[in-house]
């Protein structure tokens, strides 16, 4: 427990005697180790105490936000007056209700066997420098490593007798890859975010390793162009960033009514009916959960206080349930499904992903593949968008490989482009594999100020029949 | 939106002040005190204490009022030459502050010699605030009050101008900053600043416009804040019954904050970081023609009004107005100390903590305000042109397949329409541009009169740009 806990349950109480219907405070205390790598050559580094205090409070049906980095009761008295005041003075139009009460108490821990506090600086930086030796042997000329090993905890408590301890764990390492090529230069970034202790590095250098050879390939032999109609089969990492972008943002109850209109924006299922509306084929099903361990989404009470449980957003192509925090599980009437995270302290926690992926189906890969005449393994991707309604996407293919007659051919597609709406999408499916990879973690950004939370999503892979090529 | 890694460049918005909390000023100084007691080749502290707030509304409502409360120290420190730490942390009292100091030396103790430090401004600059009145509201604290009214007003007058429904973000506040350096430059500055978004809405999902209001001067931006909501109500109306575009090539007329985050990409690639990680597609067009002769840009630190305008850069270095592009041709990359060794130049001012959103900061260059000049071209006859032709008024989620060669795609959102006889027709929907922005660059048909500054969710880096017009873009649409 941080020393400073007394402090955030001063700041609550604090609220509660100045007139709050109700008030919160996060705590979160910790350090993060985190180094800069350009081409093998460490470029800087640092050991960051990492602690500050986030309240919520509600007044009157208003509702405001302070966190405060100066941890005196000074700082915190002054931020709980402002917080108050604030809320008090919104006088909304329509008073927000979080509804019945929830007064979880409970401790959770990220598993980790190798606490990150004890990893000498020497063994993180060899291991950097490993990895970085293994991209350069794969032919990488251009590699910028960005890593941050955080050991946090964080400690809820809200005026409903809610009291929620985590000690988190995360590794985030990101690096930013340019291989020259025979037509341009080809750019990724290899994510190797996971919430673990130092263990979780053992695969990394195989990760790096096995992650460059193929950028390397990519940029000397990808240069044949298809146009047309084809059948695509698409494997994890792809099948991940669908799932996340045409059917996990638009789930989100908050874009659904609006409140992220202005930045983040709204969602085409705000015109749809829950348990009715078809959005896929049958084959499409697709699961949000956040209590996988070893994700970059793990996580067993929100931030909230409320349990976290598997969401089941479309259901053999007909949409299901949206992602909810306590605020929208009232205006929705469903209750809150364990959907709120903060990316910090000093962020207000809201409606978040967390690991999203395609339910396995019935299918072998090779299933997949030997009823396909013409078509493109897409292994990966590069460049991606999708509108702020969520409906308008584009998905741009990197390690893609042509197929014919049933076979995956050695010849590799340059940049194929599938540019299609969610539904399109969604209902050209024809077949999902019966395996589950998460293959694709990443940061996912939201709100403003921004929040970067860290996500995983994946599923098997899957074919989609007719795709015309944008 | 999944972010993938963003290159974040932190821009410090400096200007000039004196009334800093003075228990963290003298903390910045008993750091540097500690460092050079310890016999650091260098140490380097910034102080800095913000109050910032932020209203957020939608569905015509407030939503949430918010404040962030924040006092830190970072500092940079070197030893051994080259061995760098840059660390952050909210300083208690002297015994923590030392604490720190000497775990963040130890820190750069275990590092390895970085190729990318080679020192800092070691002259003391008498500090010229003159170019930084205007950059601070001494009624500030006041303001807290009033601006949930404001917002209300900006609420009604976009449901006045047409919309149905009304959502935003408005952030104001107030930062002061205190340099300190074992090699000489210090220096103290404050700035106030607002920034307000505003997206109108139809019923329907697909008929919405945007408005923008940002600048130094909270209380006298409300004229700005309320015109900026008119705007987003009328294009809300008038986008209507949007029409699916045709894929193919068009003309596109970019409004400034289309403009600032799409053309504005090319001038903050001027940086000999982005272009030694991979980043920049300005690598190998030093002396290159890049855009026709009418255009100009600059990275200016100092214009009067910027969001990112300071008189020092965190080296302490003064700050310049540096060249980017002239008369079309790249003329210059921006520098700190260290890379204006490496490039055989000098700093330009542009010295600042970099952030890759996880991970240590760098102390490398960073953009300050990109500045196009303004160009001699009304609305109207911009849109007085014969050739297919969309005018696009906001943009979201550009991402790059490749930027070196800046092969990208973006999503115009908002208000769009087909321009016909030199006038707005057919509001449209659903559309991608899909090309490359150096052909863009190359493509500048003309630019508008009505440069203005832009800084939104999209624009990190403050962009004064006006209306530009960009010859044969690629369309692409949905295929099913």
């Amino acid at each position: 427990m941080s020393e400073y806990a007394d402090l955030a349950e001063f700041g609550m109480e604090y609220a509660q005697d100045h007139g709050a219907d109700y008030s919160e405070a996060r705590l979160i205390d910790g350090q993060r180790v985190a180094f800069v790598l350009h081409n093998g050559n460490l470029i800087s580094g640092s050991e960051l105490p990492w602690k500050g205090i986030g309240f919520r409070v509600l007044c009157n049906g208003g509702l405001s936000f302070v966190s405060v980095d100066n941890l005196t009761k000074k700082a915190v008295k002054s931020a709980i007056t402002t917080s108050v005041k604030m809320a008090r003075n919104s006088n909304p139009k329509e008073k927000i209700d979080f509804g019945p009460p929830v007064s979880n108490v409970a401790k959770w821990k990220v598993p980790a066997k190798e606490n990150l506090r004890d990893v000498p600086l020497e063994t993180m930086i060899t291991k950097l420098q490993e990895m970085d030796k293994v991209a350069e042997d794969a032919g990488i000329n251009t590699r910028a490593t960005i890593f941050e090993a955080q050991s946090l905890t964080k400690y809820l408590v809200t005026s409903e007798g809610t009291k929620i301890e985590s000690d988190l764990s995360m590794l985030k390492f990101i690096g930013v890859i340019t291989a020259k090529g025979v037509l341009d230069s080809e750019q990724r970034y290899v994510d190797l975010t996971r919430s673990t202790g130092w263990e979780g590095t053992k695969t990394w250098i195989e990760e790096v390793e096995n992650e460059c050879g193929r950028i390397a390939k990519v940029a000397s032999q990808s240069d044949h162009k298809l146009t047309g109609k084809v059948d695509f089969v698409v494997g994890p990492e792809v099948v991940g960033i669908i799932c996340h972008e045409n059917a996990g943002h638009p789930s989100e109850g908050d874009r659904i009514m609006g409140r992220e209109g202005a930045q983040a924006g709204e969602s085409f299922w705000r015109d749809l009916t829950l348990g009715k509306s078809r959005v896929g084929s049958d084959h499409v099903t697709i699961l949000e959960d956040p209590t996988i361990p070893g994700t970059g989404g793990y996580y067993l009470y929100d931030d909230e206080g409320v349990k976290a449980r598997e969401r089941v957003l479309i259901k053999n192509g007909i949409i299901t349930e949206p992602l909810l925090n306590r605020e929208f599980g009232v205006k929705f009437g469903m209750g809150s499904n364990g959907s709120s995270r903060s990316s910090d302290f000093n962020r207000e926690p809201i409606i978040r992903m967390a690991n999203t992926y395609m339910k396995p189906g019935d299918f072998t890969f090779n299933e997949l593949v030997e009823d396909v005449k013409h078509g493109i393994y897409m292994l990966s991707f590069t460049e991606w968008n999708i509108d702020d309604r969520r409906y308008q996407s584009k998905y741009v293919g990197f390690e893609c490989y042509e197929i014919k007659d049933g076979e995956i051919t050695e010849t590799m597609v340059r940049r194929p482009v599938m540019e299609l709406t969610s539904i399109g999408l969604f209902s050209s499916v024809d077949g999902v594999t019966k395996d589950l990879n998460f293959d694709f973690p990443g940061i996912c950004g939201k709100s403003d100020p921004g929040q970067g939370v860290p996500v995983y999503a994946g599923g098997g892979s899957i074919r989609m029949r007719g795709i015309r090529l944008g | 939106m999944l972010e993938g890694v963003q290159y974040v460049c932190e821009v410090l918005d400096w200007v000039k002040v004196n009334d800093m909390d003075d228990t963290l000023r003298s903390l910045v100084d008993y750091a540097i005190s500690v460092g050079q007691k310890q016999k650091v080749d260098l140490i380097l502290g910034l102080g800095s204490q913000s109050m910032n707030n932020q209203i957020r509304f939608s569905q015509n409502k407030i939503d949430i009022n918010k404040q962030w409360q924040s006092d830190l120290i970072e500092l940079l420190v070197v030893v051994e030459g080259n061995q760098v730490s840059i660390g952050s942390f909210s300083p208690r009292d002297e015994v923590y502050v030392k604490e720190r100091v000497h775990a963040q030396i130890k820190f750069a103790q275990n590092m390895t010699p970085s190729p990318f430090f080679m020192g800092v401004e070691s002259e003391k600059h008498e500090i010229d605030h003159s170019s930084y009145d205007n950059h601070f509201d001494s009624n500030i604290d006041e303001y807290r009050e009033k601006a949930p009214q404001v917002i209300n007003t900006c609420i009604d007058e976009a449901i006045n101008t047409g919309a149905k429904r009304v959502a935003g973000s408005f952030l104001f506040g107030k930062n002061s900053y205190y340099l300190s350096s074992s090699a000489g430059p210090t220096g103290s500055f404050k700035n106030t600043f607002y920034n307000l978004t505003v997206r109108a809405f139809q019923e329907e999902l697909d008929a919405s416009g945007q408005g923008l209001a940002c600048g130094r001067i909270p209380t006298s931006s409300e004229k700005d804040l309320v015109q900026a909501a008119a705007k987003a109500g009328q294009f809300s109306k008038s986008h209507k019954n949007a029409q699916q575009v045709k894929a193919g090539l068009y003309d596109i007329i970019m409004n400034p904050a289309v403009a600032a985050n799409i053309l504005g990409k090319i001038p903050q690639d001027a940086n000999p970081l982005a272009i030694l990680i991979g980043m920049s597609s300005l690598g190998d067009k030093m002396g290159e023609k890049l855009a026709p002769d009418f255009v100009n840009i600059e990275d200016n630190g100092m214009q009067p009004g910027g969001l990112a305008t300071t008189p020092i850069d965190i080296e302490g270095t003064s700050r310049y107005n540096t060249p980017i592009i002239h008369e079309g041709v790249l003329k210059s990359y921006i520098h700190n100390t260290t890379t204006g060794n490496m490039f055989q130049g000098e700093s330009t001012g542009n010295g600042a903590f970099v952030d890759f959103g996880i991970g240590s900061k760098i102390m490398a260059p960073a953009p300050t305000n990109t500045v196009f000049n303004n160009g001699d071209h009304s609305f109207d006859e911009l849109l007085d042109t014969s050739r297919k032709t969309i005018y696009v008024t906001c943009n979201w989620y550009t991402r790059f397949t490749s930027r070196i060669s800046t092969e990208y795609s973006t999503i115009p959102r908002d208000a769009a329409f087909l321009v016909e006889k030199g006038e707005l027709s057919t509001p449209l929907k659903n559309f991608r541009i899909s090309d490359k922005i150096l052909n863009h660059f190359a493509n500048i048909d003309a630019m508008g009169n009505d440069r203005v500054q832009v800084k939104w969710w999209e624009v990190s880096v403050p962009t004064w740009i006006p209306t530009i017009r960009v010859k044969d873009c690629r369309i692409t649409t949905a295929t099913q």
